[in-house]
């Protein structure tokens, strides 16, 4: 609010060095355009002879308040590099209150706060997966696979969407795709920004039509009897993205071991780099997935994590044989890729033994790859930061050493390397004051948070994994928390998604100066 | 034949004192003063003019040259030397000197119309991965691809029988390595035939040919030294980075000092398995902080000769075993290893040398030189009409000459008294220089 009204003070004395109605501009177009998407759960609507218009007429609202802000700030359409930052933040701030709208409109009663409904589409557009819903199964066809579509939206991310379809982004796109893709630095596989984001959207639905079609053959051949064609569309659509939203209360727990299996792969290929993916599979080099640090690590961290979990349940005695191994391989990788979907209540553990939870709570914070739909830190980060470290090490013994980062025999940069550490610390130093803010709430409103669930609940949310611990775990829901908190974690998704940076700089006074 | 040499500096005097009493040579220079020198000290002809004119090189008479050896300073010029004499005269054949590694990448695809090219620098730090990998050795030059060695030791005063078998013991007694043979004893400036009867003596200087194994042997027999295992390269320049990467190919551990701030970033991001300091070598705190001392061997190739002297002196206080250093003048080689260097490497006469090799017989590969110019090895192919196919070794005549190693069908073998020549084997033969003529029309 400071910034607000600082900012006004800047824009009547004409100091503001960026660009606002530029930024407006591009946001009001790219708002008019993804109000395009509301398009597809109203087909689903008028398939299962649901009421369409809530999402006709979310997707007017947008497409007229896009064109609306597009129009009052035309002449406006250049926008710099400085510029991309507002935009992507604006964008998917707006983008969720767009998410929300058919979920206000539909009358739905578990949607009556407000701030619910927008923490919903949030979720979606973040590809978290936390939700406020109490009774999945009572929301109809339409309105679930709005939910599971946005998710599918977010995963690649929105602009990176618009870069590939929409010709107008292409002055500025390295920038803004930067400020989106997740990760320390966007590998391009082609020349152009542009293609490169077509080909990883590609790839992105490709992958998406694969799993379809491998979990409707599992529902058509018998095998899962659960497993409807609908079904699979829309797991498919909250896998690929690490997304975890659900059409069912008790999540993948509803399907059979076979559609679970499929899913871990599924979530693993999710959580990998797509670029690397799109070498080794489109390009036909598989040798560069063996050369791939990150790729050993992430597999490595995974391996080890279920490993801890299936030990663990097993001398518990909480589960036997194929199941441990099953349940400790699946909610390993659906907490580390950060899709949150969840075979077993896994908050049932801890009344026996807390190492599966502190395990899983310490993947919140692996995260998947970079340039993968998954959220956190990122395995990448993880990695540049413990060799930098053994090199302060080094230094501090052999003070003249010159020892350059490498990273698959490359050469890292030590801006990007500086550029890793200050978003770790960041992304801690939020983490502990999310987790605060929550505490701190908790007690105002006198709701029950232990210190464990509030950490869960920061980390989750932050992380865009998706499930917490204690009522907001796996098949429980975040509806509990009071509006303040819900905001709180509201803020946490969107900050997480966009890798803090381009929101925090936001806050700076520097990034306002001309 | 007819030779031409553009640059009558370091390189080009070697050369011509090497050339001028069998060829006929010609120097082209620019200054006028430097032509002068050495048509004071030899007889060839000078011709004043830049070497990388095209109308001088027609003036000098390159039309029918049979040789063009550029080695001036630079490289540019003596590319463009060598391709103006290919536009006068296609058959002559050009010899370029270079400092650019870069150059000798694209000559050796073949995308330079050159026949010969020599880099100093790479030549420099291959003569100091030679002096490293057999740290006793004086030198050790390599044939048939890598099949034969010959390594020339010193023995040192002091060795005795007790300790190896091998000094001081009759030739033929002497526990000598197999697959090796001692080609050479040189005693007080003359070479003696290696008869059975002859013994090795503390003082010698013997020259070995053998395989590659058992030239370690020896080194470790004559050194008493394990193999040199972690380096110091003072000096991150074109000749230590050259260096630096021959011994980690090697699986030395390489510790890499510079005092640019800007080239140690640079290498070390180059060489990812060397240890990049930027410090000065010249600062006993960083000497004493890392352990220099414990190195067994250190390497200054700093592009100042004082620097280096300096350098090195202090790494031997520091008690590093074995200290060699580039001297870029010929005056300060010598000056290096009175003044307690052990090796001193000169990239001049190291690049004069790799030139010379090549200006041989075509049929002889290869050749060393060995105490100046009084000692070569030549690697000869032995035609069908020779007189001495086909005869055991022991009932041919005893001469300055010795048949070190032969290559037979790609293989190379030590050859004993009843073994014999074949026409096609290629025969690595140490002989005087003088005989050199002799051995060439024998065989």
């Amino acid at each position: 609010l400071i910034t607000v009204a600082r900012l006004r003070r800047a824009v009547r004395r004409e100091t503001i060095g960026v660009d606002v109605g530029g930024a407006l501009n591009l946001v009001g177009a790219l708002i008019k355009y993804l109000s395009a998407a509301a398009l597809f759960p109203a087909a689903i609507a008028l398939g299962y002879s649901e009421p369409v218009w809530p999402f006709l007429a979310a997707g007017g609202v947008a497409a007229a308040f896009g064109w609306g802000l597009e129009r009052a700030t035309k002449g406006k359409e250049r926008i710099g590099a400085r510029e991309g930052f507002l935009v992507v933040a604006l964008t998917w701030l707006l983008a969720a209150a767009f998410g929300a709208l058919p979920y206000v409109f539909s009358g739905e009663a578990q949607f009556d706060r407000p701030i619910d409904a927008y923490f919903e589409a949030m979720s979606g557009f973040t590809t978290t997966g936390a939700s406020i819903l109490t009774d999945i199964e009572g929301v109809n066809h339409s309105l679930l696979m709005w939910r599971q579509f946005t998710q599918w939206l977010g995963g690649m991310g929105i602009i990176v969407l618009a870069l590939a379809v929409l010709p107008r982004l292409r002055v500025g796109g390295r920038q803004l795709m930067e400020s989106e893709a997740p990760g320390p630095e966007i590998e391009q596989l082609t020349a152009s920004i542009r293609a490169t984001a077509r080909r990883l959207y590609l790839f992105y639905v490709g992958l998406t039509v694969v799993e379809i079609v491998t979990l409707s053959v599992l529902g058509w051949t018998g095998v899962d009897d659960r497993m409807s064609f609908y079904e699979a569309v829309a797991h498919a659509f909250t896998t690929m993205p690490t997304g975890g939203f659900s059409t069912q209360a008790e999540s993948i727990a509803a399907f059979g071991t076979a559609s679970q299996w499929v899913i871990v792969v599924f979530m693993l290929l999710a959580g990998a780099n797509f670029g690397l993916m799109y070498r080794a599979l489109v390009r036909r080099n598989p040798r560069v997935l063996g050369r791939d640090e990150e790729l050993r690590v992430y597999l490595g961290l995974l391996f080890v994590g279920s490993l801890l979990i299936g030990s663990e349940l097993a001398s518990e005695g909480l589960e036997t044989g194929e199941a441990a191994v099953r349940h400790a391989a699946f909610q390993a990788v659906s907490i580390m890729t950060t899709t949150g979907y969840a075979s077993v209540d896994f908050n049932e553990w801890l009344s026996v033994t807390s190492l599966p939870a502190m395990t899983l709570v310490a993947l919140m914070f692996a995260g998947g790859c970079a340039a993968s739909t998954g959220g956190a830190i990122k395995v990448v980060r993880h990695v540049l930061i413990a060799k930098a470290l053994r090199r302060e090490l080094d230094q501090a013994v052999h003070p003249e050493i010159v020892s350059p980062v490498r990273l698959n025999g490359a050469v890292v940069n030590e801006r990007v390397l500086r550029g890793v550490i200050s978003f770790t610390l960041l992304y801690v130093g939020i983490f502990v004051a999310g987790s605060l803010a929550l505490v701190i709430d908790a007690a105002r409103t006198d709701t029950q948070v232990t210190p464990y669930e509030a950490i869960a609940a920061a980390a989750t949310t932050l992380g865009n994994v998706g499930p917490g611990f204690g009522f907001a775990g796996p098949f429980g829901s975040f509806e509990q928390f009071s509006d303040v908190s819900t905001g709180v974690m509201t803020a946490l998704m969107w900050v997480g998604r966009l890798e803090i940076i381009p929101i925090v700089v936001l806050f700076t006074k520097n990034y306002w100066r001309a | 034949v007819k030779i031409f040499v553009v640059g009558a500096g370091q390189v080009g005097m070697t050369i011509v004192e090497a050339l001028h009493g069998e060829h006929d040579c010609t120097v082209i220079d620019l200054d006028r003063g430097r032509l002068a020198a050495v048509s004071a000290r030899f007889d060839v002809a000078t011709f004043e003019g830049n070497g990388a004119s095209r109308r001088a090189l027609r003036e000098a008479g390159v039309g029918d040259a049979d040789l063009l050896i550029a080695c001036t300073s630079r490289d540019e010029p003596n590319i463009v030397s060598s391709m103006f004499t290919k536009i006068l005269s296609p058959r002559t054949k050009t010899i370029v000197r270079t400092t650019n590694v870069e150059y000798l990448e694209i000559w050796q695809e073949r995308l330079l119309d050159v026949d010969f090219m020599v880099s100093s620098e790479l030549e420099t730090a291959h003569a100091i991965s030679r002096i490293t990998g057999v740290p006793a050795a004086r030198q050790t030059d390599v044939f048939a691809d890598g099949q034969v060695q010959m390594v020339e030791f010193d023995v040192e005063p002091g060795t005795a029988a007790e300790d190896n078998d091998v000094v001081g013991v009759p030739l033929r007694l002497a526990k000598i390595p197999a697959n090796s043979k001692v080609a050479s004893i040189i005693r007080g400036g003359r070479m003696i035939l290696p008869r059975g009867s002859e013994a090795i003596a503390p003082g010698d200087r013997v020259v070995i040919i053998g395989s590659p194994a058992a030239a370690r042997e020896w080194s470790s027999i004559m050194a008493h030294e394990k193999r040199v295992d972690d380096v110091v390269i003072v000096g991150a320049g074109q000749t230590g980075v050259a260096a630096a990467r021959l011994l980690l190919e090697q699986g030395v551990r390489v510790r890499l000092v510079d005092s640019d701030a800007d080239r140690a970033r640079a290498v070390a991001e180059e060489l990812p398995g060397a240890r990049v300091f930027h410090a000065s070598g010249a600062d006993p705190d960083f000497l004493e902080r890392e352990r220099i001392g414990q190195a067994r061997a250190a390497i200054f190739a700093m592009p100042d000769d004082a620097q280096n002297l300096y350098a090195a002196t202090l790494a031997k206080v520091h008690g590093v075993h074995f200290t060699i250093a580039v001297a870029h003048d010929q005056v300060s080689a010598d000056l290096f290893e009175q003044a307690g260097v052990d090796v001193a490497v000169n990239p001049r006469a190291v690049t004069a040398e790799e030139i010379l090799r090549w200006t041989h017989d075509p049929r002889i590969r290869q050749l060393a030189m060995l105490e100046g110019d009084r000692y070569e090895v030549l690697d000869i192919t032995v035609r069908e009409t020779s007189d001495l196919v086909r005869k055991p070794f022991k009932e041919l005549p005893m001469t300055g000459s010795l048949i070190g190693a032969i290559v037979r069908d790609g293989a190379a073998f030590f050859p004993h008294g009843d073994d014999q020549l074949e026409p096609g084997d290629r025969a690595i033969i140490f002989t005087e220089s003088s005989r050199v003529p002799e051995v060439e029309r024998a065989l």
